[in-house]
């Protein structure tokens, strides 16, 4: 016990590094998934069959392959493609390509939300396509679909830890090097001690963000209106 | 490098095996899961003091943290508190508290949707708490809530992939174990690729099937 408590005073510097990855990993992800998820969530709600198709396809294949898969794949396809990716901007496009897909399910229920009587009122009004999205429709989608990607978030600060297994020396991996050294150059083998730790960690960030989440769906809900996106649930994504 | 289907046919032998091994981890983790859906949501519902509140942060831990780190706890962690389990447990051991937490929600949400009528009848006729949920409510849960209890058991197959990283040899990890050796990523990786997107997609078809026979009594 205490031996524990010495190691993660002693290793706090590379526990920070590691949170530090950690914590970028999840800002380039939810970055990269909100900006492809808003274009790829309008564009499965447009006219043309083709376009919804195609979208439908990307999220179902992102959401139905295991992000370990996708992220290996990225990691080790791409030497044999002749652009051999680091670890870390692998991880980060596979991580997105999975965000980002996840995010369009969001908006695309965000934008489906808004009652079909507004867009017919605003192309009575003569507004052109682009503008009913740009006046109508996306303002009121963000609104009901920020609960959604706050819980998007707590599951992508989640999914970061696959990191550790391509080599980015993340929050887990941190841990890992910890118990490594511990064990090989004390004899003792701290691994209780430091993955309890770092699962309590993990827990107060995506405890936060998962309250953060209700929260705000429930204040959505008390205002009126469209109802909030329901946060995708962790079990199915 | 191209496409080699006679290298791809060579490894099938333990490719069959990987997926047989994919499959028996996830059918004993689901229906394990299920379990502790079922004894958790009624544990929950019937308000047993001590077990409901440790049974609802059961559920938000596991929620809140990633099934990655969960597994690494379980096989590396609890060893070194004198609980050696071996890696194919640990595998099913960590599959089955994540998914069982999904479960205990998705029965609850069903014993939600059963008409409160029901619990007033069943204590007009004298039936303990216990007897209503198991003759009355746990059954009507289950029917309703099957599909998001499957639904959950399809994640539970694509999730199955993180045992390869305690070593396990199931699909994904036989697939990462030849990428490493033989540095045949594409014929790997298309298998990864085909044999989960078979594997999710299947069992996700079975699921709409099974939604449609349930919901037969309600069709004209």
């Amino acid at each position: 016990m205490i031996h524990d408590l010495s190691l993660l005073v002693e290793n706090w510097p590379l526990l920070l590094i590691g949170l530090r990855a950690t914590l970028s990993l999840a800002a380039v992800t939810l970055l990269a998934s909100t900006v492809f998820g808003v274009l790829l969530g309008t564009l499965a709600t447009v006219r043309a069959r083709p376009v919804r198709w195609l979208v439908a396809f990307y999220v179902e294949t992102f959401r139905d392959i295991p992000l370990i898969v996708t992220i290996f794949t990225i990691f080790f396809g791409a030497p044999f493609l002749g652009v051999p990716l680091q670890p870390f901007p692998a991880v980060a496009l596979g991580l997105s390509l999975w965000g980002a897909a996840n995010g369009a399910e969001i908006v695309r229920g965000g934008i489906q939300s808004i009652p079909k009587g507004q867009i017919e009122a605003a192309t009575a009004l003569g507004l052109h396509a682009w503008k009913i999205y740009l006046l109508v429709l996306w303002p009121q989608a963000l609104r009901v679909l920020l609960p959604a990607f706050t819980g998007l978030l707590a599951l992508i600060v989640q999914s970061t830890s696959l990191g550790a297994l391509v080599g980015v020396t993340e929050f887990l991996k941190a841990g890992g090097l910890i118990i490594e050294r511990s064990t090989v150059m004390q004899g003792i083998n701290p691994a209780f001690a430091i993955y309890g730790f770092i699962l309590l960690v993990y827990f107060s960030i995506c405890s936060v963000l998962t309250a953060l989440s209700r929260r705000l769906e429930r204040r959505l809900a008390t205002q009126g209106g469209a109802r909030a996106v329901h946060a995708p649930d962790p079990s199915s994504v | 490098m191209e496409f080699d289907l006679d290298y791809l046919v060579q490894q099938l032998p333990a490719l069959r095996a990987g997926l047989l091994l994919t499959m028996q981890v996830s059918a004993i983790a689901i229906l394990l899961s299920v379990v502790v859906g079922l004894l958790g949501a009624s544990a929950r519902v019937l308000r047993l003091p001590l077990l409901s509140p440790l049974i609802a942060a059961y559920v938000e831990f596991i929620r809140n943290t990633p099934l990655l780190v969960q597994l690494f706890f379980i096989f590396f962690g609890l060893p070194s508190f004198g609980l050696t389990l071996s890696l194919f447990w640990s595998g099913v051991l960590a599959l089955t508290l994540w998914a069982g937490a999904f479960q205990v929600e998705n029965v609850r949400g069903g014993l939600a949707a059963v008409s409160p009528g029901l619990g007033e009848a069943a204590r007009a006729l004298g039936l303990t708490r216990w007897q209503y949920l198991r003759l009355v409510g746990l059954p009507l849960a289950v029917r309703s809530g099957l599909p998001a209890m499957l639904n959950t058991g399809v994640s539970l197959v694509k999730n199955s992939a993180y045992v390869s990283a305690i070593g396990l040899q199931d699909l994904a990890g036989v697939a990462f174990d030849r990428i490493a050796s033989d540095f045949r990523a594409f014929e790997m990786l298309a298998v990864l690729l085909v044999g989960y997107l078979a594997l999710v997609l299947s069992l996700s078809a079975a699921v709409r099937l099974l939604e449609h026979r349930l919901q037969a009594p309600f069709r004209r």
